[in-house]
């Protein structure tokens, strides 16, 4: 296990190298990054070479990256457009998106398995057949339009919730966002539980279950969930990345400052350092992520050994 | 006791080898897999092959039915979208602003007075461009790829694997927003190559694994045992094995970057005006959600029904090519 | 009788129709006797058993007719609450792959200690003891550490003795045991059935051994009951099919079997397929693969006719089958 765990993380390293260079370098080479320096207006030729110089803008893109890199594992990831430190936006940034993928991944676990159980059990009957073709719409209507027209009628038409949530973005204001944020991988867990579940029914333990004599409901929860739910866990394990990376979309229409507000803003002002920088905690956490899920599967499975 | 048989007798080899409870015998022994008379006389006919199979099943889907038809009115009105409107995307009125329908104008009008309808119209176009084009990059890319890493092995792999790695790492609408936001064309290659890629890690993941699964197959060895050369061996068996499953990911994809495109164009960097896209409508119209909803609810739903119609046309397609299922 | 299944019927509904898979199944078992279910895959011999204990899977199955009487009960009229009760505490159930009917995410000692928490109220603690005690008598090698491994960390004969000490747990009158031995190694079937027989013995309960496997039947049952496409074509003491069939499928099957005391005799296979159970042939439905077919054999289905007082068989010719 030991040893699973170290080559795991050595495989992370060009991973995560990968990724962040090629962000880094579509950020350098596509975008002016002195550009958002001077605030809104152009920077003058000599206001824009002294930047340049002084921010290591004229050597090369390989030692900028080393350069870079060097800070931010020391914990200085540089100075946002608005002459804030990266870490400080962080700061404020990640709590929101936590509770936000906080929230989204509650929704996923009771409402998806529950939605998966209920229609595993019950395949083919008139519950699955709906559910099933609800799920199907939930993943086709992308998130923004979904997130909208709820923002319509739940804020607008109906007045249940404030329509933008305010600055602190408090849990219960997060809720309606968090569902949204969820809505495609609800529906995919839903689905995946379901197959699960209906692929284990079948199974000869859950037979053998039953010949032994147990209550439906012991059946169903120790032997059938159990084994059923080991490939759920890892999807979620896994979206927890995806989820906190696609929270753009999400906390654009809610109007949240979050993770994704602060990028969006980044990347609009062409701020190499804040978006690096964000891109670069989201790619650790994407990777981590994983590496969880995976040590989980042997947890769950016990037939699962890493050498 | 008396000597154990260590072979199946030949009138029970059927339980020996199966080895599997009566109820999946019961099941097993319909006509299409096992075929005989009721006499039980030899098989009537040849053996079908998986995409007839796949075929025959495909027709009697009413699933399969509704969206292949759906797909090819979409199909139809991109090429011919003065087919069903007379009016142009772009002759918009401001006076006419967020109007409701009306004799001519079905829809309505949306922010800037043009009409819902000719738009939503035109749209159909530019995300079936879209998809399509993007797909077919994703799929060339990817299977080429993926293929090559599958059949080279080694340090080809490895690298590829990691560079794919590298792909899955980085948040698709992440890399849009950080790629696109610079582009100024107003056409839809940009966002097309963005699809490409960033999509082709999945397609290649999919073939790889299908050409090393395939070249491991028995008939594949055997084959190569008797000497088949090695362009005979990828077209004639390795290739059809490979491409059911990319097929079904490509067309689920399909719909996924339609909803993609449609996504950064809202967020104001995939398409931009003069495009007509159902992105940038139904991000121009969320402001005033409040009074013109129409404006808001047209492309919506017709960028909804697109998205379904493929992934279930996509979903539909799996299920009757997955022999597993049968 | 301990157990008494009259006329029992089971449909199975498929793409091409109805399959009746038993189609009016009688046979007995007393206490401490072992009946012997042989016939081919399809013939419907575990689709009983299925009935019997009540785990067929409904839909596609479903019960049109018959008893099992159970102790006096007829176990198809109980609720399923009172079923369930039935099963695993006073009749149990060893099935063909261990490896797959074990639950493979929690450890053996918990899935034998679930029997006497669930039906014995037991403390989980009492539970594990019992579970320990119970590996240690189907001779489990180092069962207290053994008890808290996974059902992949044994060995298929290892596994099986697991799978026979669950359904021996609760000491149930009647056991089902659906080809307890076939995926097996052939050196540890014989440890396996030896076992199963010794333990059948000492509990005296009764056991029905549904197989395809003629060597073990000779050794271990006795009486036995032939199954062909969801009826019984023999029915009859081991001793008395051994010497002469007295129908031509039991026969077919003996002779498809090589034995020590038959030396230098041809082996013979029974020509063609079991029919297909939509489409069972009209009549005996044996009659397209009987050497002895003749032309009312197309027309008339065969009761099961007696033979002797403990003997039946459903041919319309079993005395030439006798004589042959």
């Amino acid at each position: 296990m030991g040893r699973y765990v170290v080559r795991r993380l050595i495989q992370m390293v060009p991973v995560f190298v990968g990724a962040t260079l090629l962000i880094f370098l579509m950020v350098n080479v596509m975008g002016d990054p002195v550009a958002g320096l001077c605030g809104e207006r152009r920077c003058d030729p000599a206001t824009a070479a002294r930047l340049e110089q002084e921010f290591g803008l004229d050597e090369p893109v390989w030692r900028q990256y080393l350069t870079y890199m060097g800070n931010v594992f020391t914990g200085d990831f540089g100075t946002a457009f608005n002459g804030q430190e990266v870490t400080e936006l962080m700061a404020t940034a990640f709590p929101v998106t936590i509770r936000l993928t906080l929230i989204a991944i509650l929704f996923e676990v009771v409402v998806g398995i529950a939605l998966g159980v209920v229609t595993g059990l019950r395949r083919g009957r008139p519950v699955d057949t709906g559910v099933l073709l609800f799920t199907l719409v939930v993943v086709s209507v992308p998130t923004f339009v979904t997130g909208l027209l709820l923002q319509l009628l739940l804020g607008v038409e109906w007045g249940w919730i404030r329509p933008s949530v305010s600055s602190g973005a408090p849990f219960d204001e997060l809720i309606l966002p968090g569902l949204v944020l969820a809505s495609v991988s609800l529906a995919y867990v839903t689905r995946l539980t379901r197959t699960s579940i209906a692929e284990n029914r079948r199974s000869d333990y859950v037979r053998t279950a039953v010949a032994k004599g147990l209550p439906h409901r012991r059946v169903v929860v120790r032997h059938l969930l159990r084994n059923s739910l080991i490939p759920v866990v890892t999807f979620i394990g896994a979206d927890i990345g995806f989820l906190m990376g696609g929270a753009i979309v999400t906390e654009r229409i809610f109007n949240i400052h979050g993770v994704g507000y602060q990028l969006y803003q980044g990347i609009l002002r062409q701020n190499t350092q804040t978006v690096v920088g964000f891109v670069t905690v989201l790619v650790l956490v994407f990777l981590v992520a994983n590496l969880v899920v995976d040590l989980l599967y042997a947890v769950l499975d016990p037939r699962i050994r890493y050498a | 006791m008396p000597e154990q048989h260590y072979e199946p007798e030949p009138a029970l080899a059927g339980a020996a080898a199966g080895g599997a409870v009566d109820l999946d015998v019961v099941e097993a022994r319909t006509p299409e897999r096992r075929p005989q008379g009721p006499d039980g006389s030899g098989p009537r006919g040849k053996p079908r092959s998986l995409w007839s199979d796949a075929w025959r099943d495909l027709r009697r889907n009413p699933v399969f039915l509704v969206s292949a038809l759906v797909i090819l009115f979409l199909v139809l009105i991109s090429l011919w979208p003065s087919a069903i409107t007379s009016g142009s995307p772009l002759t918009c009125d401001l006076s006419k602003a967020q109007e409701g329908s009306r004799a001519g104008h079905p829809f309505g009008f949306d922010g800037q007075g043009c009409d819902v309808y000719t738009r939503t119209v035109y749209g159909a176009r530019t995300s079936v461009a879209v998809g399509v084009l993007a797909t077919l990059g994703v799929a060339v890319l990817g299977s080429v790829l993926g293929a090559l890493a599958g059949f080279l092995g080694g340090a080809w792999d490895s690298v590829l694997s990691r560079v794919t790695d590298v792909f899955f790492a980085i948040p698709v609408v992440l890399g849009g927003l950080v790629l696109l936001s610079v582009v100024t064309s107003d056409t839809v290659w940009p966002v097309i190559g963005f699809i490409v890629l960033l999509g082709w890690p999945q397609i290649s993941r999919i073939a790889r694994s299908a050409v090393i699964t395939a070249r491991q197959n028995d008939y594949v060895q055997a084959a190569r045992a008797l000497g088949a050369s090695r362009s005979r061996l990828v077209l004639r068996h390795i290739a059809p094995n490979a491409v059911a499953p990319v097929i079904v990911v490509a067309t689920i994809a399909l719909g996924t970057y339609i909803a993609l495109e449609a996504t950064l164009s809202y967020l104001g960097v995939g398409l931009k005006p003069p495009s007509v896209s159902w992105g940038i409508d139904i991000s121009a119209a969320s402001p005033y959600i409040r009074n013109a909803p129409h404006a808001l609810l047209w492309p919506s739903g017709a960028l909804a029904v697109t998205v379904l119609a493929f992934i279930m046309l996509g979903d539909a397609v799996r299920d009757a090519l997955d022999p597993k299922l049968r | 009788m301990l157990l008494e299944v009259r006329d029992l019927r089971v449909e199975f509904h498929t793409r091409d129709g109805v399959a009746k898979a038993v189609d009016g199944v009688s046979y007995g078992v007393d206490a401490g006797e072992t009946l012997a279910v042989l016939g081919e895959s399809g013939s419907g011999k575990s689709v009983t058993a299925q009935a019997v204990m009540g785990i067929l899977d409904v839909p596609p199955g479903r019960i049109t007719g018959g008893e099992v009487v159970f102790r006096g009960r007829d176990l198809l009229k109980l609720k399923e609450d009172e079923r369930r009760k039935v099963r695993g505490a006073e009749m149990a159930m060893i099935f063909q792959d261990a490896l797959s009917s074990l639950n493979p995410v929690l450890s053996v000692g918990d899935q034998l200690a679930e029997m006497f928490t669930v039906h014995r109220g037991m403390s989980r603690r009492d539970a594990r003891a019992r579970a320990v005690e119970l590996m240690d008598r189907v001779r489990i090698p180092a069962a207290r550490e053994r008890a808290g491994q996974y059902p992949h960390q044994f060995s298929g004969g290892m596994r099986q003795r697991i799978m026979i000490a669950m359904a021996l747990a609760l000491e149930p009158a009647l056991i089902i045991a659906d080809e307890p031995t076939t995926a097996l190694d052939v050196t540890v079937q014989a440890q396996v059935m030896e076992l199963l027989a010794e333990l059948r013995r000492e509990l005296g309960m009764g056991l029905i051994l549904i197989t395809h496997d003629l060597g073990v039947v000779a050794d271990v049952a006795d009486r036995i009951a032939v199954m062909y496409a969801g009826r019984i074509v023999e029915s009859a003491p081991v001793h008395d099919v051994y010497k002469a069939p007295a129908h031509p499928y039991t026969r077919g099957l003996l002779d498809s079997v090589p034995r020590l005391d038959l030396k230098g005799r041809e082996l013979r296979a029974i020509k063609g397929l079991p029919p297909n159970l939509t489409r069972v042939p009209p009549g005996c439905a044996f009659h397209p693969r009987c050497p002895l077919a003749r032309d009312v054999c197309r027309t008339d289905e065969p009761p099961l006719y007696e033979v002797s007082a403990t003997r039946g068989s459903a041919c319309h010719f079993w005395r030439e089958c006798l004589d042959d």
